[in-house]
């Protein structure tokens, strides 16, 4: 299929060269539905993985004002580690 | 995942604990315009991301004056997201010249170039001149009559300085006219002397931020403001600001690809009702209001040596505001900073418009 | 801050998913920028066609280079004049091969490789033999393919 896609817009930009004198528009977007599809559904994919993102940074920020409030912003020495 | 061992390396050469201490002892006081901070931050995220996609761009880009346009077309048309990252460097030089824009004029407004901060507000006037010729040459070289045209009107209108503008339109132009000796002459401005100056200015702004600190209005100095940590809490809250303009600049990207126009014709006529990008329609507009002859002068040459006088005004500012480096109340200036955002809007929008 | 019986803190949960959920992200996005950074358009092609008449011609005991993307493919016509398409690079450090009509053996000049007229590999350094491609003739068209490949040509 994407060999296909490629093969077939090659030969539209080869095309475009016999017509440099007319000027057609060149396609500054992926033409397929297929691609255009994929491509909708990343850019909604990248917002949610965004609000994720900030979801987590603003639940971060609670706690750090909560332990900013409590008055101990340094992590204590003698907590025993985890790994 | 906690590394022992690197870590130790590292704290037995470095003073990390010195630093962390460094980190936390940066404060930043809170108040009703600290909005306008993060335009800065936000002008510094875009630029970061104009260095990354400039950088693979450069991999298939041909600075030659045959080859330049089909380049472009052969990125957007064949490779792998081509059309997605020359979408995204061209948005990413839009909002950054944008966010610029706002932060230079909020500084102004604010009176944030105040004593102490003169050299602050220098190198960021650098920045913001060296964004424009950025975005000028970039632009050019996508060799379309567009860009072939406006790089004639621009190079030639710094012609037409006194004295020194013959020179300089020689040296930008390499040569008596635009020609493809101009196309590597703005690559090598684009991707290499440009860049370079970039990160040095950035660099010293930067670090004379962290030395000055954050500048309080001058209206709310003499109140007890509360601050916070720079470190943790802004990080995050910058964070999540560039989080926004990454979505946004990729939306932008997605929905709105730039085009690309006709192969340059030095010899064909320009074409019919061209139009600078957007950051010079001021500029553009300015010079359209002088007529052909003023007193027997060309009126283009007193257009541009009045331009230049107001600019070389906006950039010594500082040293003109005497007031507000003293601390007092500075009402011209501010009718000043005024004036200037306004006919900056102004001029931009009947520029659309027209 | 930890509830009891609880293995983590809540800073601990909240670092690991910040954390995680931020590689995921970063690593999204700068596959997108390698995509874009490592062209899939330099590969090998899956086949080329040439013009018949220029190669079909040649003499008995000869080879005709042509371009196979970008690396050097190479038409041979046997002593006995039956013909064969192949990939004129030597498996071993990807030098050029050359043929060497008197002893009918291609000869890899790098560090002397040998290949025989079937391009089986008998002396020298080569691991392997030489890529032998598959020949089909349409009209005036000469298709050289990939072994195993099925050709389908663009409607143009």
């Amino acid at each position: 299929m994407k060999r296909i896609i490629f093969a077939f817009l090659s030969v539209i930009a080869c095309a475009l060269d016999l017509f440099a004198q007319e000027a057609a528009p060149v396609e500054v977007f992926p033409t397929a539905p297929y691609d255009r599809y994929i491509i909708f559904q990343s850019l909604a994919l990248f917002w949610v993985a965004i609000v994720g993102l900030i979801v987590i940074i603003r639940m971060k920020l609670k706690e750090i004002e909560r332990v900013q409030k409590m008055g101990i912003d340094r992590e204590e020495k003698d907590i025993p580690l985890l790994d | 995942m906690s590394c022992q061992r690197l870590r130790n390396w590292i704290e037995e050469r470095y003073d990390v604990e010195g630093m962390k201490r460094l980190a936390r002892h940066k404060l930043v006081p809170v108040h009703q315009y600290e909005i306008w901070y993060y335009t800065g931050g936000i002008a510094m995220f875009l630029f970061i991301l104009q260095f990354i996609t400039g950088m693979v761009l450069s991999f298939y880009y041909i600075p030659y004056f045959e080859h330049a346009n089909k380049s472009i077309i052969e990125i957007v048309t064949k490779l792998n997201m081509g059309w997605f990252f020359r979408s995204l460097h061209h948005w990413g030089a839009q909002l950054a010249i944008t966010a610029l824009f706002i932060h230079v004029f909020s500084t102004f407004l604010l009176k944030s170039y105040r004593k102490p901060r003169e050299l602050l507000w220098i190198s960021g006037f650098m920045l913001l001149g060296i964004s424009i010729f950025f975005g000028l040459s970039g632009y050019f070289l996508l060799w379309d009559e567009r860009a072939f045209a406006a790089v004639r009107v621009a190079t030639g209108g710094a012609g037409n300085l006194p004295v020194i503008g013959g020179f300089i339109k020689a040296f930008l132009r390499g040569g008596l006219d635009v020609t493809g000796d101009t196309l590597t002459r703005f690559y090598a401005f684009h991707v290499s002397v440009l860049p370079l100056i970039t990160l040095f200015l950035v660099g010293i702004h930067v670090l004379l931020v962290q030395y000055h600190g954050m500048s309080v209005p001058m209206s709310l100095e003499k109140k007890p403001l509360k601050q916070i940590p720079f470190f943790p809490n802004l990080f995050y809250k910058d964070l999540i600001i560039w989080l926004l303009v990454l979505g946004l600049t990729v939306t932008l990207a997605t929905l709105l690809p730039p085009e690309i126009g006709k192969k340059a014709d030095p010899l064909a006529p320009a074409p019919e009702n061209i139009k600078p990008e957007w950051y010079f329609l001021f500029l553009f507009q300015t010079l359209k209001l002088f007529p052909g002859e003023i007193l027997g002068m060309n009126g283009e040459t007193i257009a541009i040596i009045l331009i230049s006088c107001g600019i070389l005004f906006f950039f010594l500012i500082p040293f003109f505001d005497r007031r507000s480096s003293r601390g007092e109340k500075s009402v011209l200036f501010t009718w000043i900073g005024v004036f200037y955002t306004l006919y900056f809007i102004v001029m931009t929008i009947i520029g659309f418009l027209s | 801050m930890k509830i009891n019986h609880s293995l983590v803190t809540r800073r601990t949960f909240l670092n690991t998913l910040f954390g995680g959920w931020l590689a995921a992200f970063c690593g999204g996005t700068f596959y997108a920028l390698l995509k874009f950074a490592f062209p899939t358009l330099g590969k090998e092609p899956d086949f080329v066609v040439l013009k018949t008449g220029d190669f079909m011609d040649i003499s008995p005991n000869s080879v005709k280079p042509f371009a196979w993307g970008g690396q050097l493919g190479l038409f041979y016509k046997k002593q006995n004049g039956s013909t064969y398409a192949l990939k004129g690079v030597c498996t071993h450090m990807e030098c050029n091969v050359t043929y060497k009509p008197e002893d009918k053996k291609f000869y890899c000049a790098c560090h002397q490789g040998w290949f025989d007229e079937d391009g089986k590999n008998i002396a020298g350094p080569p691991p392997k033999p030489l890529e032998f491609f598959d020949i089909t003739t349409e009209g005036e068209k000469l298709i050289v393919a990939k072994k195993g490949i099925k050709v389908e040509l663009p409607k143009a």
